[in-house]
């Protein structure tokens, strides 16, 4: 298993390339749909501290929007998209016809169809990229959809990957629609022991 | 103001009253409380995975483990001077935050629930009150002069254990 904290800048400047053209292919999937220019944060890719993640999103009692999906394949690992409550209301207000709920809690199952529909667009989109450049595929798993406080999601989804370590090799990026300040922020976790295996395939492992 | 002091995810925490001790954003892990009433004392463990087998002992923070926290918190509460024959142990989280699909199911949360409570029974310690298991995530504030855990859960009414 290839521990992350050893990971070198070169292994990370390429973790983060891959993070670039999973998440512009994911963005311009987003910009299709909503028929919207979608600006792209420039991604990261480090290592960080589990407890530090929540702090990315606004802290770890933040209520967002979570969709989780499993990365599956030889190279495995997990994919979690956070959606501030304003985007996800705005999400929800574009992509369905009638649609004027005004809070994520009133969601009903046409709500939450259609934000998993979100989650597996963007997550389908961001790991084709990927499989193309790793040459092996990597399909995501149905996904699955809460809205709930930030800290708790992440707690539950890092929780097995960090027996060991407290730290977690995270590729992160964010979409901004400019105008109204919308906010996606994704993130991808692989697996530490499929980590060896991803590097290898692009090179530097 | 007395204060308030956050207990992170595989953190312990031990405090006094007029202190308080608050978790915010708990999902599948397992917020294990010990309190003496009489020295008004208590204790947090965060704890986020079931189990340390196959691990190594020394490698590990014994807080993340279900096995290993409980004995932790009460050597740790004990020896700040709480009264062992008091204790009172309560627990708080381990949801599913994510419903199951065709593709997984995480049981993470009831693994950890049903873990803590083996390690309570193991270290004589009798549970007095849980809120555990569904699907929303918890913050908790923990009053150390009453011994009172307030429960937050979004969109529910706050609750007192």
């Amino acid at each position: 298993m290839q521990d992350v904290t050893n990971l070198t800048k070169t292994q990370l400047d390429a973790l983060r390339e891959i993070g670039n053209i999973g998440s512009g292919n994911a963005a311009s999937a987003l910009a299709q749909f909503l028929n919207r220019k979608i600006d792209m944060a420039v991604p990261s890719a480090s290592i960080m501290n589990f407890n530090a993640i929540p702090a990315l999103v606004g802290g770890p009692d933040k209520t967002v929007m979570g969709i989780f999906l499993k990365v599956m394949g030889e190279v495995s690992g997990r994919f979690l998209l956070l959606i501030p409550e304003k985007t996800s209301l705005r999400l929800l207000h574009t992509l369905i016809p009638g649609c004027d709920i005004d809070s994520p809690l009133k969601m009903g199952e046409m709500e939450s169809s259609c934000m998993r529909e979100v989650g597996n667009i963007l997550a389908g989109a961001f790991l084709n990229a990927l499989s193309v450049i790793t040459q092996t595929p990597m399909l995501n798993s149905l996904p699955s959809m809460t809205y709930d406080m930030a800290g708790a999601m992440i707690d539950s989804i890092v929780a097995d990957m960090t027996a060991i370590s407290d730290k977690v090799l995270m590729i992160e990026t964010s979409f901004i629609e400019s105008e109204e300040d919308l906010r996606i922020h994704i993130f991808l976790l692989p697996d530490p022991n499929s980590l060896q295996l991803l590097l290898q395939k692009i090179g530097v492992c | 103001m007395s204060a308030v002091i956050p207990v992170g995810m595989g953190e312990m925490k031990i405090a006094r009253s007029p202190e308080q001790l608050v978790v915010y954003g708990i999902g599948s892990c397992v917020i294990v409380s010990l309190y003496d009433p009489k020295s008004k004392a208590g204790g947090l463990a965060h704890v986020m995975l079931p189990d340390s087998a196959g691990l190594d002992r020394n490698a590990i923070n014994p807080v993340k483990f279900a096995d290993t926290a409980v004995q932790v918190l009460y050597d740790a509460l004990t020896a700040s001077g709480a009264f062992k024959s008091s204790l009172i142990a309560k627990i708080v989280g381990g949801s599913e935050m994510f419903p199951p699909t065709e593709d997984f199911e995480n049981n993470i949360g009831r693994d950890n629930t049903e873990a803590v409570k083996k390690a309570l029974k193991k270290a004589g310690l009798t549970l007095t009150a849980e809120n555990t298991g569904g699907r929303r995530g918890r913050s908790i504030e923990f009053d150390l002069e009453s011994g009172t855990i307030k429960i937050s859960i979004l969109g529910e009414e706050v609750k007192e254990i």
